[in-house]
């Protein structure tokens, strides 16, 4: 993820999730031992196979209800007092790192709204045509432009949504493949949410291997940019032989052949986002600002209209309705049924109400699994019985990090979780803060854009939800899907290879006697 | 170190048995004490022994001077000088 954007002087994340090994003993105690305790997170995963990928309903308030169940399910398997059990839940849900990546959804949402509704996407359209950018270069064109963006602002999850707003519908009207477009936003978004000095992710991976930011994202260049070069060559070579998707033959054409470069305009809100981020602005500036900057330009040159931004849909015997009636922002509807309030903002921000809910849901059932000890009886073992070497060690890291992120489906919530665990066999090996940093942060980066049911590709596939309402030739089955996009993740996967392979030759290892890292406050 | 040599570093393989040299100080974690005067040092898989490391420092970072290094095993014994920091996830 990443959202709190600021140096480490600012509020600091891992002061936001309680972490495992903060008790002796677990607070909650489960019939069947400690391994009961992921019962609300495993029934929630099983339904969510069921319902997403058996039933192909991708519905945000099913997995609501899912995750529901599960956690009233769990708690007759408690021992004693279940006060303790509903006051985890509390404790889950109100962690500042979960409410943080809501916050970033929303506002990302209606920034790309509004860019979506002032011709953004006609204009990214147009360009690519006159720049002979056709279909097969589009997702590797895409994966750089996502991840140069991701890495200016800061945060993936906005990246994400951003970008499947905005790139997704204009790559499918060029006849880029759905699903390696997808992948190829995601892609960019790990990039930034690995190497970006302002992303939540790297900070949380500096602070609890007590490293500067500085010196974790310089060592960490290297893995990342062997990863993301093989990713490019992946979406070029992929790009060639997946097709894209029928639109209407000749209507296709049309459409890119009238698109406008007006729209580009808004190249200059996305320029006013990364500037204020990188200048150090908090991310809800930032993007505050941009939608300042979309909504003005796009007023000022007939893009979009009052009306546009925000509506107010309101029935006939309404009090004021009819006075009011010549306001640009206000429309007397006729059927009851249409009374609402609509635009850009709205739209924008709506898409993502559900799946906040959820979110904190699951945090929720996390911190049951952390109370409960389920989590801590498997780092346990595996740093008992797999960790016997530094070889293995690493691989250890590798894997609990990945394991952490399968379960938290907020990535930087998992990386607080798991960071002591990390150091603890790191430590062990001598290993220096770098390189427990960047095992750490290279996982979470790369399995929170992977599952799909990680944070992720939720803001994602949330955003692309939207899309068939917005244009008349784009269809609900032209979508790619969470499960679909697995493999097409390359920045992902080839992160993690990378680690795999840098633990069993010791590319990039580096002892605490090669070097140590500066302290955590210099940047 | 410069801009350029943070970037610059660490493109290389590490073995997982760094060598060490008689008489290098070093400050490293101790991962073990199964005794009340010796501590457990594993850099990699390079094994020190260290003495005077007792349970106290154990998960604790101290400073050690070799006195016995054998190259071939890599295995050798240093002696306990101070403890100069503590881990990560306990401080």
């Amino acid at each position: 993820m990443s959202t709190e954007n600021g140096g480490p002087g600012e509020s600091d994340p891992t002061e936001s999730f309680t972490q495992g090994d903060e008790d002796d003993e677990p607070r909650i105690s489960f019939y069947g031992g400690r391994g009961m305790s992921a019962f609300p997170i495993a029934f929630f995963i099983l339904w969510a196979i069921a319902q997403t990928a058996l039933w192909r309903i991708s519905d945000t308030g099913g997995l609501v209800v899912g995750i529901l169940l599960g956690l009233i399910f769990g708690m007759f398997f408690v021992r004693g007092n279940w006060k303790t059990y509903a006051n985890t839940i509390f404790e889950g849900m109100t962690q500042p790192v979960a409410v943080t990546a809501i916050v970033a959804w929303i506002w990302a949402g209606m920034f790309a709204e509004l860019l979506q509704d002032g011709g953004f996407v006609d204009g990214l359209v147009w360009l690519a045509d006159v720049g002979g950018i056709g279909a097969t270069l589009f997702p590797a064109m895409t994966f750089v432009l996502a991840a140069l963006f991701t890495t200016g602002i800061g945060t993936g999850y906005g990246s994400a949504i951003a970008f499947v707003t905005l790139f997704f519908p204009a790559g499918l009207l060029l006849g880029a493949n759905p699903v390696l477009l997808f992948g190829a936003i995601l892609s960019g978004s790990i990039f930034g949410d690995n190497l970006a000095p302002v992303s939540d992710t790297t900070i949380v991976s500096a602070v609890t291997q007590d490293s500067d930011i500085g010196g974790v994202v310089a060592s960490r260049f290297k893995y990342v940019i062997v990863a993301a070069v093989l990713a490019f060559a992946g979406y070029l070579v992929a790009g060639q032989f997946m097709g894209g998707l029928g639109i209407g033959g000749d209507a296709q054409e049309l459409l890119v052949a009238e698109s406008e470069p007006i729209g580009l305009i808004h190249l200059l809100s996305m320029g006013v986002v990364i500037g204020a981020a990188v200048a150090g602005r908090h991310i809800v500036e930032a993007i505050s600002w941009g939608i300042v900057v979309a909504a003005v330009s796009g007023l000022a040159l007939g893009l979009l209209s009052l009306g546009d931004i925000v509506m107010f849909n309101a029935p006939e015997d309404a009090p004021l309705a009819q006075p009011l009636e010549f306001l640009p922002v206000l429309t007397i509807v006729e059927d009851p049924g249409a009374v609402s309030v609509g635009g850009s903002l709205i739209n924008g921000a709506a898409g993502f109400f559900e799946l906040a809910i959820l979110v904190l849901l699951i945090i929720a059932a996390a911190q049951i699994m952390i109370r409960g000890g389920a989590f801590q009886a498997i780092l346990d073992w595996s740093i008992e019985n797999l960790a016997t070497n530094v070889r293995n060690a690493e691989l250890t890291m590798v894997g609990s990090a990945a394991l952490i992120n399968a379960v938290i489906t907020i990535n930087t919530a998992a990386e607080v979780a798991i960071g002591p665990y990390i150091s603890k066999i790191g430590e062990r090996f001598n290993l220096n803060g770098y390189r427990r940093a960047n095992i750490l942060d290279a996982q979470t980066a790369a399995l929170g854009y992977i599952f799909p049911w990680s944070g992720g590709v939720l803001a994602g596939y949330t955003a692309m939800q939207d899309l068939p309402g917005e244009y008349d030739w784009l269809t609900a089955d032209m979508l790619a899907t969470p499960v679909e996009v697995v493999p097409f993740v390359f920045q992902g996967w080839l992160l993690v290879a990378v680690f795999v392979v840098a633990a069993i030759t010791g590319f990039g290892r580096e002892y605490v006697i090669d070097r140590e890292s500066e302290e955590v406050a210099r940047l | 170190m410069s801009f350029l040599k943070k970037y610059l570093k660490g493109w290389q393989f590490r073995e997982t048995n760094p060598s060490l040299e008689v008489g290098d100080v070093i400050d490293v974690f101790v991962a073990e004490s199964n005794s009340a005067t010796e501590g457990h040092v594993y850099i990699g898989d390079t094994h020190l022994i260290v003495e005077g490391a007792g349970p106290e420092t154990v998960e604790r970072q101290v400073r050690v001077r070799v006195t016995e290094f054998d190259a071939a095993s890599t295995t050798g014994r240093g002696e306990f000088i101070e403890v100069v920091g503590e881990s990560s996830y306990t401080s």
